[in-house]
């Protein structure tokens, strides 16, 4: 049951007969009487059971894009029915403007549309529907909460992909280029085209010279079908917040921007989350269809407050890459890595693979380092300094194995692990 | 049938009706989980909360608050006068106490005995409408200034007497007491011609007057400590004012108050319906009632005060309407919020409070002399002996100067740290590629 503001109203409207009355029992008896109308206004009110609600949410939308899910309510009982219902959801869903107001004769439907704009990845439930329905009088009514499950997937914000347009191009200069770069060695022959000033004359194809007027010189394209494997690191140190977002967050937005850049590039790409088991992964599709089922899988990934295990993280790799592959290790380069086996891990990795360890840096821990206006901000630096040290010595120690190491602030990571990708690409290393 | 898709930029107004609902696969309210039905089926949690409600109200009905103010008739420590009020009532005599003036509301002057307590705290305008009621008045502990309106040449004395004194007088009811003490205070002068003073002390004061006032009679109890419970069983204290309070079927009982401004009121009633004193022209004196208003010297209208107790309860009332929910909060599990920069924080801290300014500063150091020979091009490998030299070059500095200020002996005070880190900077920005 709940009563409406005329209730209220009613009550209130009593005060001027309380002035000529001037009796304390008859405001008693003024306010009981109207909250006894109300009850049997309540009463008379139609049973909430009469409706049927049916949720439809899209099966998904992109973090920050605006969406809207449906409730479809219909009136199923013999009475004509007035009220409001609620559409609850979770408050990262971002639902505003659920609440409807229904009018419905009987047998008809109506369809509350709410918009949405989530704020938080991962499956945003709904929660219960309220059903309110009112009085003949419009004093008071009944209220009913519903369980009608539904589930929105919010997948990652991809924020990375405007940095894609440029790596792809770049990408397609390398296409070009690669045979003043390459020198030949393990590129797959692309065609021939007219010499400009500037090849590498020891491109020039002499035999395909002789056979027409002008010089020729061969070209050269990176291989493709080559396979890249992202491994995101999900135990603790991903849950740390950086510049209020966790650091998963941005290894999730490189992981993105490098898949869709290495799909382009022709080249097959496998993503595994892992800490102590495998929380998401996406393989063995290609092209276009790779990104959805990417994003699909990263978006209910989230840090766990455990310890990596990073000997089950190489043999995680090892069975799934059968020849040379780029394995990009998304995790945090930190003094505890060292006791954690992560070492021993890329070693192994490393041996038969070209490895990359992306890190996310901490623009807090930069700015503390720079402090110097009193004692405490000295020590926070020293500290700063310290924490530096440690994590350069794990990167030299990374750089000694033969693995690659690329520490970045948040929004500059998945830019620089794309590079690097495009480097290795254009080296031919891959 | 198939769902049709609504713009998502239109809401709550893009609401639209459909004439032909499908018939399955609707989730539907359980209607059997509503509140009457939840309390029909556990009868006894209601049964409980009935008695419950019962129990709250009983006790708040029965309790009255405890009375500590003197001469009150609900008072029955020492310095009340419940005892006489009781022994009144089992006589038949109505005694009601009012807790204004106002409140008053005596309908029969002829018949009711208005006694007042403590007249100090009335004000002027108080007393002259007092002397406007047309019945009988017993003044207990009179003022002065009452005292001036009824016979101006009596005064209050203080009495320090403690021996019971005869009554001395013509007044039956004194003479039925026969002796009573003049305690506290008492009155002293004369009473006038009307006037009767009875029960005098050595000193000249007298605990009891009475003066017949037109046709009505004023008392005073000037010895007001014999009406109160502690000393009514006294002497002939129970008779004098039982017999005084006693003479109408009913009492009105005022206590002075200091914080009550209104004034007396009381209907005119018919004359003659009094037994004999109510009768002719005082009467027609009270025959306009003062009203409500009048008796209440307020800014606001009458009736304000009913008003705003009824609007309070309405206040409930819009408590309940908003307090009611549209349907429970719902919950956002939420991640533990950590900051990566914690661990750096909380080490120094460690670093402050073990006051370990060596251990700080040559992070700090090994940090400036890594970033100097990256800008450099001094190999890692090259290390002091590589980087001195180089870095001397670039500032255009004094080898050993750079050497003290990058490996030279670690501070032992805050003092040392901050100098040795402010000469790290100025080394680190004098350095530039040569």
């Amino acid at each position: 049951m709940y009563i409406t503001g005329w209730t209220v109203a009613l009550s209130a409207l009593g005060a001027v007969p309380a002035m000529w009355v001037q009796e304390r029992t008859f405001a008693w008896v003024w306010v009981l009487g109207v909250i006894a109308l109300a009850c049997l206004d309540a009463a008379l009110a139609p049973k909430p059971g009469s409706l049927g609600l049916r949720r439809s949410a899209p099966r998904a939308v992109r973090l920050t894009e605006s969406t809207a899910v449906e409730l479809e309510v219909v009136n199923l009982g013999a009475r004509r029915v007035s009220g409001a219902v609620r559409d609850a959801w979770q408050p990262s869903a971002g639902a505003t403007g659920n609440r409807h107001r229904i009018r419905l004769a009987p047998g008809e439907a109506t369809v509350c549309v709410t918009p949405m704009r989530p704020t938080r990845r991962g499956d945003r439930k709904a929660d219960v529907v309220t059903v309110r329905l009112a009085g003949p009088l419009r004093l008071a009514g009944r209220q009913r909460s519903i369980d009608a499950p539904a589930t929105l997937r919010v997948l990652p914000e991809f924020a990375s992909r405007k940095h894609l347009p440029s790596r792809l191009a770049r990408l397609r200069e390398i296409d070009g280029q690669t045979a003043v770069q390459l020198k030949g060695a393990g590129s797959e022959f692309d065609s021939l085209r007219e010499y400009v000033i500037g090849d590498d004359v020891r491109a020039i194809d002499w035999r395909a010279s002789a056979r027409r007027a002008e010089v020729l010189v061969k070209t050269y394209r990176p291989e493709r079908d080559r396979r890249v494997m992202i491994v995101l690191d999900t135990a603790r140190l991903s849950a740390a917040r950086v510049a209020d977002a966790p650091r998963l967050d941005a290894s999730i937005e490189a992981a993105l921007l490098l898949s869709a850049l290495a799909s382009k590039a022709g080249d097959r790409v496998q993503v595994s989350a892992f800490d102590r088991v495998e929380r998401a992964r996406a393989m063995g599709v290609s092209g276009p269809a790779m990104m959805p089922v990417l994003a699909d899988a990263l978006s209910t990934v989230e840090p766990a407050l455990v310890e990596p295990d990073w000997p089950a993280v190489a043999r995680l790799v090892q069975s799934r890459l059968s020849q040379r592959a780029l394995v990009v290790l998304m995790t945090t380069l930190d003094a505890s890595a060292v006791d954690g086996g992560m070492l021993d891990a890329v070693a192994a990795i490393a041996h038969t693979h070209a490895v990359v360890i992306a890190s996310v840096d901490d623009p807090e821990v930069r700015a503390l380092e720079r402090g110097r206006d009193d004692m405490h901000e000295l020590y926070a630096a020293g500290a700063a300094a310290r924490g530096a040290l440690e994590q350069d010595a794990v990167a030299a120690r990374v750089r000694e194995l033969g693995a690659d190491v690329l520490t970045a602030l948040p929004d500059d990571l998945a830019p620089a692990v794309a590079d690097r990708y495009l480097d290795l690409k254009a080296s031919g290393k891959l | 049938m198939s769902a049709s898709h609504v713009d998502s930029t239109t809401h709550l107004d893009s609401a639209r009706t459909r004439p032909t609902p499908a018939s399955a696969g609707y989730s539907r309210a359980d209607d059997s989980a509503g509140l009457v039905t939840r309390a029909r089926k556990r009868p006894v949690v209601l049964i409980a909360a009935a008695l419950f409600v019962a129990l709250i109200v009983t006790l708040i009905w029965t309790s009255r608050p405890e009375d500590y103010t003197p001469l009150s008739t609900d008072n029955a420590t020492p310095s009340g006068t419940r005892a006489l009020a009781q022994v009144l009532r089992a006589q038949g005599v109505d005694v009601r106490q009012i807790a204004t003036m106002a409140d008053a509301r005596i309908e029969s002057p002829g018949t009711t005995t208005l006694a007042i307590a403590g007249t100090e705290p009335l004000a002027e305008y108080q007393i002259d409408a007092l002397f406007e009621y047309p019945g009988d008045i017993v003044v207990i502990d009179p003022s002065q200034s009452v005292v001036d309106r009824i016979a101006p040449a009596l005064s209050v004395e203080p009495s320090l007497d403690a021996a019971p004194t005869a009554a001395d007088c013509e007044d039956p009811d004194a003479v039925a007491a026969e002796r009573v003490r003049v305690a506290d205070e008492g009155l002293a002068g004369d009473a006038g011609e009307d006037g009767v003073l009875c029960f005098p002390n050595d000193y000249g004061s007298h605990a009891y007057a009475v003066v017949d006032d037109g046709d009505r009679r004023v008392t005073l109890i000037a010895s007001w400590p014999l009406v109160t419970n502690e000393h009514l069983a006294e002497d002939g204290n129970a008779a004098l004012a039982l017999r005084a309070l006693g003479r109408h079927e009913s009492v009105a009982w005022y206590v002075g108050d200091l914080f009550d401004p209104s004034t007396l009121t009381w209907s005119a009633g018919d004359d003659g319906d009094g037994d004999g004193d109510g009768d002719g022209g005082a009467g027609a004196d009270g025959a306009v009632p003062p009203s409500e208003i009048e008796a209440n010297p307020d800014f606001l209208p009458p009736g304000t005060g009913s008003a705003i107790y009824l609007l309070a309860l309405t206040a409930l009332v819009a408590a309940w309407w908003r307090a009611r929910r549209f349907g429970p909060l719902v919950r956002e599990p939420l991640p533990v919020v950590v900051r990566a920069s914690e661990a750096t924080r909380g080490r120094a801290r460690l670093y402050r409070r073990s006051r370990a300014s060596g251990r700080a500063t040559a992070a700090l150091r090994a940090t400036a002399a890594a970033r100097m020979a990256r800008r450099l091009g001094v190999p890692r490998a090259a290390g002091r002996t590589g980087l001195v030299p180089a870095v001397a070059r670039a500032a255009g500095r004094d080898a050993t100067d750079v050497e003290r200020i990058l490996y030279g002996a670690p501070p032992t005070d805050d003092l040392t740290m901050m100098s040795i880190i402010h000469e790290l900077d100025t080394l680190e920005s004098e350095v530039h590629r040569p």
